[in-house]
Parts: C-alpha cells; sequence; structure tokens
C-alpha cells in the first residue's frame, strides 16, 4: 500500500500543471483536442478507422485506436453461434478487461504524451541562454581558438608574436570576447587584425576612445579589434563581425623581461588563468542582464565580471579549441648547457648557440603555464651586462649586475608560514602547497619561532604566538599541515593582518629577523588593496611569496613579494617543489646587498632611470636597472651594504654595451609601473594623462590605453544579426573545479515507462483488431 | 505475425518494468536508508545502507508543506541518486552552503510545489534540526552556469533537480535551482532511535 501511493506521489501531478499564463493556451489547444476525441460519439470515430484498415487506425492520437475498441466489441457477435454460453461470457469478459486495460493505457500515454507538448513550449521561456541558440539547441562555443606562440630571447629581453584566430563555426556572424592572461611583465606594443590576406594595424587609443571606436565599427559591420588591460597581466580581446565559416585573427606582439635567479633564465607563458575570488558584497544593479563573466562586481572588485570568464574542461570546448603552438628561439649570447621545462615535454634543436625549443607534443592544451628554464654552461654564468638602444634620437640603456654570494645571517629568525586553503587551491595545489610547507618546516632550527597561519573564508593560525621550534611543536605543526583540505574563499586581507601583527613584547633581548612566507595560487581580484595592506602593515618584516598550481595569479605574487621586500618563487609541478624552494629558503638566510645605490654617468642632469628604488637583493637575483638619455659611455657605479655592514661598490663600463631591442618599451613600461607605485603610495589616483601620453608615444597598452584596429569597409550588412560568445578559458590542470558543476538528475524512468506503453498499446490494439477480422 | 506481436508485447513490457522499477527503487532504498541512517545517528559513523553500497545517509530532508521527508546520501553519482537526494556540498557543521541534488521523476518531484517562504528542514548527523525558508527557485542552464560554492553565503541551502519537471528526455541541460536562507528557528535535538543491537 505505502508503495502504490508513493508511486502515485510521483507520477500523479504530471499533467496538471501549467507552467506559465502566457503558455496556458498553446497548452489547453492540446487538450481541447484530447477532451473532444474523448467525447466525440464512438461511431464517428470509428467508420473511418474501419475503413481505412489496421494501419491507420493508430495513426495520429494514440487515443483514436482505444476508442475504436468499443466498436470492436459489436464485431464480435458474430462468433455468438460457435461458442457456449459460458465461454462467450468469459470471453466477454476478458474483452473487457482488455479494454479496460487499454484505456487505462491510453489514458496513462496521454499523461506522458502530453508534457511533451509542454516541454517544447516551454525550452524557449528559460531566460537569456549563453551557447544556446534560437532553437534552444546546446551549441559548443561557436568560435574555435587557436593560438601561436612565436618567441623570440634574446639577452634579457623576449619578444613575442602571439596570434590568436578565432573562427566561426556557426552560421551566424559573431563577436568574439576572450579573456586570457599574458606574462606579469608584458608590454603590449602592436596589434594588427588578419581577415582572410589582408592585414590591418591596430593604433593605440586611450582606452574609452577604442572601446568607442570599436563598438561604432561593430555596429557599422566592419571587421574590428579591441584589446584591453585589466590588469596587469590580464587582457581582453574583442573581435566584431566575424563572417560565418570564416576565421579572423588578431596578432598582439609583446615583451617581457626574462627572468634571471641563481644562474638560470627562466620565462614563462601563462595560458589560462585560475578562476578569482571576488570579496566584498556584490552590487545589485543589472543583474538581468547577461554577465561577460560569472562574477558580480562588488563593492571591493568592481571590474569582477571583466576579470572573470568562465572556466571549463578541455571536454566542452571543440576539440581543435584552445589549443597553442609555441616556438621559443633562445640566443642568449652565451653557450647554454641545458634547457628544461618544469611543465612540458620539450623538442629542442640547436643552431651554435642558439637554440629552438617547442612542446614535444607538437600543440598544447592551454590548461597550464608553459615555463621553460636554461642555464648557461657552468663558469660562464653573466655577472653583469649592458645593452643600448637609442630610438627616436634618445639612449636607452639597460644594465644587469649579479652581486656575488656571501655569507649567511646569523640572527634567529621568526618564521610565519601562512597557507592559502581555499578552494581554488583544490586538488593538485594544495598538495603541493602542504609540501613546500613541510620542506619550509624542516629548514628551522630549535634557535627559531614559528607559527602556520591557513585561510579561506576564515583565518586559523596553529599557536596563538609563534612558539620555539621545539620537536614537539614542530610535530604538532607538521600533524596540522597533513590535515590541511581545501575549500571556501580567498579572503586573504585577514590573514595578512594576521600574519604581519608585529609581536612586540615578546620580551626578548635578541632581536628576530621575522619573516613570512606566503604560499598561495593569487587567485584573487583584489590585488590593489592587499598591495596596499601589505605595504601599510609591513613594518620591518619582509614577506616572501610561494606561487602555487599551473597557472598562478604571477602578477600578485611577484608585486606581493615586491611591496613585502621579499622574494618570490613559483612551484610548477610536484617533482619541482625541491628546487625552487631550496633556492628560497637558501635567499631567506639574508638578503646578499641592501640599501642600493645606481649611479648612472651625468646622473645629475635629471635623466630617468627605473626602478628608482631598487630593492634589496636576494642571493643569486640580479639588479636589473634601464635608464633614458644615456649613451653608451662612461661608467655605471652601483653601490650596497652587504650583511654585516660592509660596503660594497661594482664599476660597469657602458662602453662595452651590445646592441638590444625594445629597451624602450622596457623602460616606459617600467616608468608607468613607478608612476602607478607612487599614487599608491599616496594613496591618490594614478597620474592618468602622463601614463597615457607615455603609453601612446612608445606605442604600449596599459591600463589606460588600449589598441584598437578597424577595417575600413563594411563587411556585414547592419541587418544581419550579430551574436556574441564570450570565449571559456580552461581549467588550470590539476585543479578541481571550484565551482560545481550540476549534476545529472533525471532518471530514464519516464521516457522508458512512455516507451512500454506505446508499445504495449499497439500491441494490444492490433491484437484487438485481428481478433476482429478473423474471428 | 504473431511472433512479431509477442516481441513487441514483451520488448514493450520489459521497457515497462524497467521504467517502473526506477521509482520503486528510489522509494524501496529510501526504506532501507531510514535503517542506515538510524544506526549513523546512534553511532556517529558513516556506514553503509547496505555492503556494497558507495555511499552512505548524511542527512534528513524535510519538507512539511509536500508532508515528505526523505534521507540524503553523500555524494551524486549516477548511482546514489537513484536511491536518495546527494549532497554535493556542506558538513554537519553548520558552516558554508549546503547544495543537495535529487532526480526529477523520483524525490525531488515535489521541488516544483515548493514556494517563497515555505520551510524546508534539514538534519545532520548529530540529529540537530535546521531550519530553512525557500527565497526563490530558477531555471538554470547547467552548460553555462556552475554552481559556485565560494560565492555563497554561509547558511545557505540549495535543492537542484532537472527540469521541465514532466519532460521524459533525461540528459535535459536545464535545472531547477531552490534556494533557501537558513532561519533562526531552532528545534531540540531529536531523541535519536537506536537500532536494536546496538
Amino acid at each position: 500500500m505505502m508503495l502504490s501511493t508513493s508511486f502515485l506521489r510521483f507520477y500523479s501531478p504530471v499533467f496538471e500543471r501549467c507552467p506559465a499564463p502566457g503558455k496556458c493556451a498553446a497548452l489547453s489547444e492540446t487538450r481541447c483536442e484530447y477532451v473532444r476525441v474523448r467525447s466525440a460519439p464512438p461511431l464517428a470515430l470509428f467508420a473511418p478507422a474501419s475503413r481505412k484498415g489496421p494501419g491507420q487506425a493508430v495513426h495520429g492520437l494514440p487515443v483514436k485506436s482505444f476508442r475504436s475498441s468499443p466498436m470492436a466489441l459489436h464485431g464480435f457477435g458474430k462468433s455468438r453461434a460457435l461458442a457456449s454460453v459460458f465461454t462467450r461470457f468469459q470471453k466477454l469478459n476478458s474483452r473487457r478487461v482488455w479494454e479496460g486495460i487499454s484505456l487505462w493505457f491510453a489514458v496513462l500515454l496521454m499523461l506522458f504524451v502530453h508534457p511533451l507538448y509542454a516541454e517544447a513550449n516551454e525550452t524557449d521561456n528559460v531566460g537569456q541562454l549563453h551557447f544556446v541558440d534560437g532553437q534552444g539547441q546546446w551549441q559548443e562555443p561557436a568560435l574555435v581558438l587557436d593560438s601561436e606562440f612565436d618567441i623570440r630571447v634574446s639577452g634579457l629581453i623576449a619578444d613575442t608574436r602571439l596570434l590568436r584566430s578565432f573562427r566561426n563555426t556557426s552560421d551566424q556572424w559573431r563577436e568574439g570576447v576572450f579573456v586570457f592572461p599574458l606574462p606579469e611583465k608584458a608590454s603590449v606594443y602592436g596589434l594588427t587584425m588578419k581577415v582572410g590576406e589582408r592585414t590591418i594595424e591596430g593604433k593605440v587609443q586611450p582606452r574609452e576612445v577604442a572601446r568607442q571606436t570599436y563598438e561604432k565599427a561593430k555596429s557599422a559591420g566592419k571587421h574590428a579589434a579591441n584589446v584591453e588591460q585589466q590588469r596587469p597581466n590580464l587582457f581582453t580581446a574583442r573581435l566584431a563581425n566575424i563572417p560565418p565559416g570564416e576565421t579572423v585573427s588578431v596578432e598582439l606582439k609583446y615583451q617581457q623581461p626574462v627572468g634571471f635567479q641563481a644562474g638560470v633564465f627562466e620565462l614563462s607563458i601563462p595560458t589560462t588563468l585560475t578562476p578569482r575570488y571576488v570579496p566584498g558584497a556584490p552590487i545589485q544593479s543589472l543583474s538581468d542582464q547577461w554577465q561577460s563573466g560569472w562574477a558580480l562586481p562588488t563593492t571591493q572588485v568592481a571590474d569582477a565580471d571583466a576579470i572573470s570568464p568562465f572556466t571549463v574542461n578541455p571536454g566542452d570546448v571543440a576539440g581543435d579549441s584552445h589549443r597553442a603552438s609555441i616556438e621559443l628561439l633562445i640566443d642568449a649570447g652565451l653557450p647554454l648547457e641545458a634547457v628544461s621545462s618544469p611543465s612540458h615535454q620539450l623538442a629542442t634543436s640547436r643552431d651554435g648557440q642558439s637554440v629552438t625549443v617547442r612542446p614535444a607534443e607538437g600543440e598544447i592544451l592551454m590548461d597550464r603555464d608553459f615555463v621553460v628554464r636554461w642555464r648557461p654552461l657552468a663558469g660562464r654564468e653573466p655577472s653583469a651586462a649592458v645593452f643600448h638602444q637609442s630610438w627616436q634620437g634618445e639612449d636607452f640603456l639597460l644594465a644587469m649586475l649579479v652581486p656575488g654570494q656571501t655569507g649567511k645571517s646569523v640572527l634567529p629568525r621568526e618564521l610565519v608560514f601562512v597557507i592559502d586553503t581555499s578552494g581554488s587551491m583544490a586538488g593538485e595545489s594544495i598538495r603541493q602547497a602542504r609540501s613546500a610547507l613541510q620542506a619550509g618546516l624542516q629548514t628551522l632550527t630549535s634557535r627559531d619561532r614559528f607559527n602556520v597561519i591557513q585561510f579561506n573564508s576564515q583565518t586559523h593560525a596553529l599557536f596563538m604566538q609563534p612558539e620555539i621550534a621545539t620537536g614537539n611543536n614542530l610535530a604538532r605543526a607538521r600533524q596540522y599541515v597533513d590535515r590541511l583540505r581545501a575549500d571556501g574563499g580567498t579572503e586573504m586581507a585577514p590573514a595578512l593582518s594576521l600574519a604581519l601583527k608585529d609581536s612586540e613584547g615578546s620580551g626578548e633581548e635578541t632581536p628576530r629577523v621575522r619573516q613570512v612566507i606566503f604560499i598561495t595560487d593569487g587567485a584573487v581580484g583584489n590585488e590593489a588593496s592587499l598591495f596596499r595592506q601589505i605595504r601599510q602593515q609591513l613594518g620591518d618584516q619582509r614577506l616572501f611569496t610561494v606561487a602555487i598550481g599551473s597557472a598562478p595569479n604571477r602578477h600578485f605574487m611577484r608585486e606581493a613579494a615586491r611591496w613585502g621586500r621579499g622574494t618570490y618563487t613559483a612551484i610548477h609541478s610536484p617533482s619541482d617543489v625541491s628546487g625552487p624552494l631550496q633556492r628560497l629558503f637558501a635567499a631567506m638566510e639574508s638578503p646578499v646587498l641592501t640599501d642600493i645605490q645606481v649611479q648612472w654617468p651625468g646622473q645629475e642632469t635629471g635623466i630617468e632611470s627605473f626602478p628608482r628604488r631598487p630593492g634589496d637583493l636576494f642571493q643569486g637575483e640580479p639588479l636589473i636597472h634601464a635608464v633614458r638619455g644615456v649613451a653608451a659611455m662612461g661608467e655605471l657605479k652601483v653601490s650596497g651594504r652587504l650583511p654585516g655592514g660592509r660596503n660594497w661598490l661594482k664599476t660597469l663600463d657602458l662602453q662595452q654595451a651590445a646592441p638590444g631591442t625594445g629597451l624602450h618599451r622596457h623602460w616606459a613600461r617600467e616608468k608607468i609601473d613607478s608612476l602607478q607605485d607612487e599614487a599608491r603610495v599616496s594613496g591618490q589616483e594614478p597620474d592618468k594623462a602622463a601614463i597615457t601620453e607615455l603609453a601612446v608615444a612608445h606605442g604600449l597598452m596599459s591600463a589606460y590605453t588600449s589598441f584598437v584596429a578597424v577595417d575600413a569597409t563594411p563587411a556585414r550588412t547592419t541587418e544581419t544579426p550579430l551574436a556574441s560568445d564570450n570565449l571559456p578559458t580552461l581549467r588550470p590542470a590539476g585543479s578541481q573545479a571550484g565551482m560545481l558543476r550540476y549534476p545529472q538528475t533525471a532518471t530514464a524512468a519516464p521516457l522508458l515507462i512512455a516507451l512500454g506503453l506505446v508499445g504495449l498499446m499497439f500491441s494490444v490494439a492490433i491484437v484487438l483488431l485481428q481478433r476482429r477480422a478473423f474471428p | 505475425m504473431t511472433r512479431l506481436l509477442l516481441l513487441l508485447l514483451t520488448s514493450s513490457a520489459t521497457l515497462l518494468v524497467f521504467g517502473l522499477w526506477i521509482p520503486l527503487k528510489a522509494v524501496l532504498a529510501q526504506e532501507m536508508l531510514e535503517l542506515a541512517w538510524a544506526e549513523n545517528q546512534a553511532r556517529q559513523t558513516d556506514s553503509r545502507p547496505w555492503p556494497w553500497a558507495d555511499t552512505w545517509p548524511v542527512a534528513r530532508l524535510a519538507m512539511p508543506v509536500l508532508n515528505d521527508s526523505m534521507i540524503v546520501l553523500a555524494g551524486t553519482h549516477g548511482e546514489s541518486l537513484a536511491f536518495g537526494p546527494g549532497q554535493l556540498t556542506g558538513d554537519d557543521n553548520n558552516s558554508g552552503a549546503v547544495v543537495i541534488a535529487g532526480h526529477r521523476d523520483t524525490h525531488f518531484r515535489g521541488l516544483k510545489a515548493l514556494e517563497t517562504g515555505n520551510e524546508i528542514r534539514l538534519q545532520g548527523r548529530n540529529g540537530r534540526w535546521r531550519s530553512y525558508r525557500v527565497e526563490n527557485a530558477r531555471v538554470v542552464d547547467s552548460r553555462s552556469e556552475l554552481i559556485d560554492t565560494q560565492q555563497l553565503p554561509d547558511g545557505t541551502l540549495l535543492l537542484v533537480t532537472c527540469y521541465p519537471f514532466n519532460s521524459v528526455d533525461p540528459g535535459g541541460p536545464l535545472r531547477y535551482v531552490v534556494r533557501a536562507r537558513i532561519s533562526g528557528d531552532r528545534y531540540p535535538r531529536e531523541q535519536i532511535d537506536t537500532v536494536a543491537g546496538i
């Protein structure tokens, strides 16, 4: 009994539903038909059906076939004479039973057929849907994305041509919008749009002007491209009017300084981003409108929707979409010992001193950073280098200097480990973070104090106060670290406050060196306010960052470490934990050089050199300085203080400068950064006019200048509709989806029941007809 | 002809039986889960309702408006959803959001009748009931929208099922999401029934 009532509970209300007032008309039509058939006199219906024969008797609404059965009862009378009275009753009875059954089947069937109409009516009523065409059919993003990186490294600067092709696989005109990461120090200096055989050069314009130019061209039906900077390492490309079945490409040119640390050069090319956590309360303004990103603007991150592209699994995009081919030509100018990558298998070919590097698998999936490291032959590591370029009649110099490795610090330390256990760290990242933290605990000696702080939506510390690293405390810490799980939000500010809180008054006479090791993927949207916080709370402490995961926010890691007077290290894979960390821990022992003064010849005459205030240098770190207006002659003097208070001085002969390219852009980018730093320090708005002017003069993208390219003639008539596609980015490899997919929540039961009922009805109808025809 | 007919009859009957087996299984399983749930509460462990089960009861969900109550299982893989609604996220100690998904043909058929302000109650393994009030219900497209668990405020309960409710397509992309917020109502801890022999 219980079972049957439950069953009825599940199934009975199916047909009573009328989804929306507007839809009722359509629904009642179907219902009317149903009622009419039922109430029609049996004869009227039967007569045509019997003439047409059994095949067509069941054509159309199945109800008709069951309606024919009462008439079959009359025909049954013919066999009356042959049968005994008893069997006749029995047969009549069985016939009635069959009739009853088929009637019920028919009614049940109606209940199941009816929802089909309802569904057909409902599907286009569920609001604005992305990736769904007018018929409510699921479509993969209509645009297939292909990327080609062509990178040339010469000296200290890597120059990249990045070709992004958008192939329109639909039969509609499309606009493609793609949010993508670039290296954190990239200076974008060129944009070219390629339509078929033609190429259209892009121009630098102030951001708003560029956007207007683009929108105007878009509505006029012209091919147009626009690239904007959202964050120093996050950009948005828009491409209007991609014809159906055709490909339009954007070629970006950018340069970046090559990383050099402890004798190893490193270049990383981000291909995707870890979804950024957006703190703050959402600003409920236009929630009904389709957003380009998954996050709504909040009180703390006003452009959240612009930096939150949808993240999908590789299986959710077309098979050949989101692939990148990479070719890297390293012309280091000195013999190389080894080229390696912690992220991908490489295929390298050498030609003298230059090496060409490709991923061994050909096209790589854009789900992790592509990282290449190269190491000069032992003993041939550069300790100093100068490059020179004259651009528009002005001299630009770039100098690199590596201080020698020197002694270690002897002061006891107070180490605070801060580990990010937010949802974006789930999966491979939290394992890497845990092993990094365990490695960090191993470096502690019994003279050190330490603490472990974890944070996600909440902050939690292992000890109330930093404790002495006794065996017991260390064992507790190890256990604590092993139990860390990644879940929740990334509320970084309270964790930073707790970590940077000064533990004055611990009653010790020997001063301790206080250091904070921050282990995170940097997946936050409010970078700027965090940098401000670090600067305000830092005091005499140092903050070191360890980047975790396949696609960390390197801009955040680097800048947080810079504001925290520390250095940043990235771990790329589980096998890559020990090397970078060892370098970091070695570097943390003490800064090698502080109080650095850089003196270019003729400094007095107002030449501009950047970075304005070089930070402290750690072991293996080079000093890199760019200057404008200094000819390649004279001597560069760099002085600083070594640990222990000794002075250090080195001079560099500028006449030996090697020719370089792109130095003016590097210089301009440094100057823009410096202007923004000043604004951050003074708490004012950056000097927008100065940045814009500088960026336009050097043809650079910045927070206030964008690139735009517009074709001369319209390609699409204004009557033809244009659909917009926001291309998703791929989920970083090894990370768990911070956002859950909606699970599959329907069974095949209704389908099976409906099919079964239809089949049974057919059979019963045929049986009854057969009996009638051949008594 | 007779053979064909017989074939048609048997195959449709089989389909029907399979189709009816699914809701039947859903009902039967809930009965067995009741036992496992009582045991879980008594022992405070995750005991499996039957030896080969790959899931275990984690909560009891009650919808007083529908006069309905059911046992919620851990996880939402296809097998576990056949027996009861599955909990995607959330834990016993009231932190974070809870997301529960169920089949629209069986356990969560009644979801469409929920209206704003209706009460939903959830009992954790510790026996404590939490009361939620329905905030809204909306239809989402599972292909373009994900559940962003980080953005959900604490004390949110999401009930997810397929949409439209009376569709026969088991692989449809639309989902019906009922969003409820925890309300202040507290209920005294229920006496936990102990199963004989424990």
